[in-house]
């Protein structure tokens, strides 16, 4: 793993989008907005499964109408992430954070496909049942605090 | 050049809760963290309805049922976003007055994205009314969403200078 980081981080466009400042902040713009989308449209899915937005509604068309937009969001993350990761990979790699977050990710992402394929059942149920709250509830959490470990990388990166 | 105003800001920035908050270890990012969390449910449900009025996901729901669903929680986004927003901007807010790309964001983009949500989000309930949206809803989605985009650039660009 340590050698394939250091093959990572001496790409060339690897290395060129790094060193430009104006790249790299496209880069980042990408996953700010991928994540904006991501999160905020998952998040109203695991809310409705609360039972506290868009109560007068049906689970299923709200999912079904949200889901493409949270995983063109995560394309956009993923695709930009990678940049960022690559760039920094050996710094990056060993950070406990950075790598509790990528857990976070993945488990999050296994709770909403998940959700998406469970919604049609639960929306026939007389009542959304109460493993499908939990589930909405950990996916929250999850999501909102990848963001916060995403955010708190730097102040852990090992010196 | 406005002197009053570097005046409030040194206040505000020298406020003692603002002082902890720069100093105390760990701290900062939970500022950056309530922002982002607040602008994930402000800008996720803002694009949806935009890509909704836009053709997306047409067999689904309509944009007026879509918009209904995301309404309330689209403004409490925004409210969340505007709270860490408003920290970040008090932990550094003399440096930021002179920040160009801040005040392009704060002055002229944030204002006109707002006023444009604002239209399209309440025009949104008669363009979708029917599972086909038309050609002005898909032009006005369109707007909001790079107009949003650009509130985004000039944000990411703040550090640069």
């Amino acid at each position: 793993m340590p050698r394939l980081c250091e093959w990572l981080e001496q790409i060339p466009w690897i290395v060129t989008i790094t060193n430009s400042a104006i790249l790299i902040s496209l880069v980042w713009l990408v996953h700010y907005l991928g994540f904006f989308l991501l999160v905020g449209t998952t998040a109203i899915v695991d809310l409705r499964i609360l039972g506290v937005a868009a109560r007068n509604q049906k689970l299923a068309p709200l999912a079904g109408q949200l889901f493409p937009f949270a995983w063109t969001g995560l394309g956009l993350v993923i695709a930009s992430g990678f940049i960022m990761f690559a760039g920094q990979a050996t710094t990056f790699y060993p950070t406990a954070v950075f790598r509790i977050k990528m857990g976070m990710v993945l488990l999050a992402f296994v709770f909403g496909v998940i959700v998406q394929r469970k919604s049609l059942v639960w929306d026939d149920a007389a009542s959304v049942p109460t493993a499908a709250k939990w589930l909405a509830f950990a996916s929250l959490a999850l999501w909102i605090g990848a963001i916060l470990a995403g955010l708190e990388v730097p102040a852990f990166i090992p010196v | 050049m406005h002197t009053w105003l570097v005046d409030i800001c040194e206040q505000l920035q020298n406020l003692r809760l603002v002082v902890w908050l720069v100093t105390a270890q760990y701290a900062y990012p939970f500022i950056q963290w309530t922002h982002f969390t607040g602008l994930s449910l402000w800008l996720g449900t803002t694009l949806a309805l935009d890509f909704r009025l836009l053709g997306a996901g047409k067999k689904f729901q309509t944009a007026a049922q879509l918009s209904d669903a995301l309404f309330s929680w689209n403004w409490l986004g925004l409210g969340i976003a505007v709270l860490g927003g408003f920290t970040l901007f008090a932990t550094a807010a003399v440096g930021y007055i002179d920040n160009p790309a801040f005040r392009l964001k704060l002055i002229v983009l944030l204002p006109l994205a707002l006023a444009w949500h604002i239209f399209v989000q309440r025009k949104s309930r008669t363009w979708g009314r029917t599972r086909e949206t038309p050609a002005v809803a898909k032009l006005a989605s369109l707007m909001e969403i790079v107009l949003w985009v650009s509130v985004a650039t000039a944000a990411v660009w703040i550090p640069n200078y």
